[in-house]
């Protein structure tokens, strides 16, 4: 049955250390059933955190995702082990292969664990390595084999079930070029008309493969509009942690405080600005959310530039810009 | 699951050989503990029944006639033997002593009337006949017709027997009452206690009549100290076999986050995962039992001190073990089922 994978206002929001991230805000996508999609972005610009949250292995914060009609983010207890069981195959980053079984064990390895009996299951790994050339490594631990012959054991062991949705972790990440293109080949054919396959990565080597590209890393910014001034009164706030930003603000009045959150929902004050300062550079400089919230600590004035704007202004290159505002 | 739990103890097999080494010498030392401790708790049982007394009269206000100094005069199992409901009454005297010849030893004496009750059963040779004669203990290495040195006495082993110990497994000479008194009392017609057959129905002026429970509890009373010890040393020898078993499964567990997390991401439920860490703990106890049984088996022998290994203390080892091996595992199981199956995704 022919089924899509649907993503409605997904947020997705932890804390790590001293300060939350929300690597997925507000995302919306529909994957049909046979395309295969890329999730190209940067490290840290939530690839992988969408993908969890696809496999049922992380819940979100907010909105929802289907694939066909199953609501994944409504699953729990053995309905998500029934999906992770029988719907969604992964192909993890580094293998993830259990280094004790041999190729074989590791492909039947779902299927013991959702009471398959041995035989078949011996039998469907056979047939799944034999097609993953790897009929000749059955035997064989992931320690004797090479990077690209434990992606395909990877492959042929999220393929166990013959999954209709299938998500691939940086699948050519610890690969060289010639094990990439194997793999490559492999991706390619996994991708049929009954079977949704989301990758994600940052290698664009995959660009060509894939029916549609989703970018997740932002651009660095290169607004041209016209410089803008805000005013604001105490306490009100100028832009929030993790919003995007493609203006960097200089002071004309007042105190700019730039504090950040904590998971708690306590604040810690990282600087304030005051008037002939600058700052918000980092966004729009690298394409990246906004680190802290910025807001008035008195009455105050700003002028906010796009970043070619700003750079006429000050005169300044991008690691001057950066040095300057180190002190 | 059991595949990979089987799978998982191959892989690692030289860690968990080693565990069962360490479990298994523990768990004999358990075993062999258990046997002294059942060996001291059998002695009087054993040695009361080789008297084969019914009823035992002492001084009033003496604890037992195994622990006691106050002689009575002998004479009174003449008036015993004639009381309603007993059959029979003999006067005993019990005593802890020396032999001097043919080497420093120390025994237990039982001085006993030999044409009445007392008289043990022997392996070898026969029971005393007339005075200064003897039967040993196998334990004091005699053999038939060797002269031995009791309390400046000359006897002669006329007999030998098995198992009659006691206080730790001091070895017994039983010798005509006659004897005994010379030794104990410079030939003074005296007796620590008259045991009778059958149960007296009256009570008798100064005696206190004693059944064979209350004579066993008396006579192990003394070695308390003792087997309180050995239940103590028992206790930290399962904390510490608890401990390894323990440590080896969670640091399993610990080494295995990352293929936990795989397993769960792929479809593992907790509870298999559980079962499989249990099962290798359960596994790691059952095969240091059976090692432990070997081992305890070939070293008892070489005890000072009949070490008794019974079929219940096996038992009981197997058993206790299993729960304390999964008792131990614990942490590990916890630590299996609170790994996020999104660690799968990581890096490294």
């Amino acid at each position: 049955m022919a089924t899509d994978l649907i993503i409605e206002d997904l947020t997705i929001e932890y804390s790590t250390g001293d300060y939350v991230l929300r690597p997925i805000d507000s995302m919306t996508l529909t994957i049909s059933s046979g395309e295969l999609v890329l999730l190209l972005g940067a490290s840290g610009s939530g690839k992988t955190t969408l993908l969890s949250a696809v496999a049922g292995l992380l819940t979100p914060s907010s909105g929802r995702i289907w694939f066909g009609d199953t609501e994944v983010t409504g699953l729990r207890g053995s309905d998500l082990v029934d999906y992770r069981r029988h719907t969604v195959g992964v192909i993890f980053q580094i293998f993830n292969l259990v280094p004790s079984l041999t190729a074989s064990e590791n492909v039947q390895a779902p299927l013991r664990a959702a009471k398959v009996k041995a035989k078949t299951a011996q039998a469907r790994a056979e047939t799944l390595l034999t097609r993953m050339g790897l009929a000749d490594r059955m035997a064989h631990h992931p320690g004797d084999l090479s990077g690209g012959q434990q992606q395909r054991v990877a492959i042929a062991r999220a393929l166990a079930h013959d999954p209709p949705l299938v998500l691939a972790d940086e699948p050519t990440a610890h690969l060289d070029y010639i094990q990439v293109e194997e793999i490559l080949k492999l991706l390619r054919e996994l991708a049929t008309a009954d079977r949704v396959l989301l990758v994600a990565t940052h290698d664009e080597r995959l660009l060509p493969l894939a029916d549609r590209v989703i970018e997740l890393t932002r651009r660095a910014s290169d607004v041209t509009r016209p410089p803008e001034q805000v005013r604001l009164g105490p306490g009100e706030i100028l832009f929030e942690q993790g919003s995007d930003g493609d203006l960097v603000y200089i002071v004309e009045e007042g105190t700019i405080e730039l504090v950040r959150t904590r998971p708690d929902g306590s604040e810690d004050l990282l600087g304030r600005r005051g008037p002939g300062t600058y700052f918000g550079e980092l966004a729009p400089l690298f394409g990246i959310q906004r680190s802290a919230t910025a807001r008035a600590a008195t009455p105050a004035v700003l002028t906010g530039y796009g970043m070619r704007d700003f750079r006429a202004r000050i005169g300044a290159t991008p690691a001057q810009i950066l040095y300057a505002n180190q002190g | 699951m059991w595949m990979v739990t089987l799978r998982d103890l191959q892989w690692r097999h030289r860690r968990f050989i080693i565990a069962m080494a360490a479990t298994s010498i523990v768990f004999a030392m358990t075993l062999l503990l258990a046997g002294v401790d059942k060996s001291l708790h059998d002695e009087p049982d054993r040695i009361l029944s080789v008297i084969g007394a019914d009823r035992w009269l002492v001084a009033a206000r003496t604890s037992g006639p195994f622990t006691t100094s106050t002689a009575i005069p002998a004479s009174i199992a003449h008036d015993v033997a004639g009381t309603t409901g007993v059959s029979r009454a003999d006067p005993i005297v019990l005593l802890h002593s020396t032999l001097t010849e043919p080497s420093l030893s120390d025994v237990n004496v039982i001085g006993y009337n030999i044409t009445g009750i007392g008289a043990p059963t022997v392996t070898s040779g026969r029971t005393p006949r007339a005075p200064n004669e003897t039967v040993a203990d196998v334990a004091l290495g005699l053999h038939l017709g060797q002269h031995v040195d009791l309390g400046g006495r000359r006897l002669t082993v006329v007999g030998l027997a098995r198992g009659i110990t006691y206080y730790f497994g001091t070895p017994t000479l039983f010798i005509p009452i006659v004897d005994a008194q010379q030794i104990a009392f410079g030939g003074r017609p005296l007796a620590m206690a008259i045991v009778t057959k059958g149960a007296p129905q009256r009570t008798f002026p100064g005696l206190r009549v004693m059944s064979n429970d209350q004579v066993a509890s008396d006579l192990l009373r003394p070695l308390k100290s003792g087997t309180q010890s050995i239940y103590f040393i028992d206790i930290l020898l399962w904390v510490v076999a608890a401990g390894i078993i323990g440590s080896i499964v969670y640091l399993s567990a610990l080494e295995r986050t990352r293929d936990f997390a795989v397993l769960k991401a792929t479809g593992a439920t907790d509870a298999s995962l559980m079962a499989g860490l249990a099962l290798q703990a359960a596994l790691l106890s059952l095969v240091s039992v059976v090692i432990a049984i070997a081992v305890a088996k070939l070293l008892a022998p070489l005890f000072p001190f009949a070490v008794e290994i019974t079929i219940s203390a096996i038992l009981t080892l197997t058993l206790v073990s299993m729960a304390v091996g999964l008792m131990a595992s614990l942490a590990g199981l916890r630590r299996a089922i609170t790994v996020d199956p999104a660690l799968a995704f990581g890096a490294a």
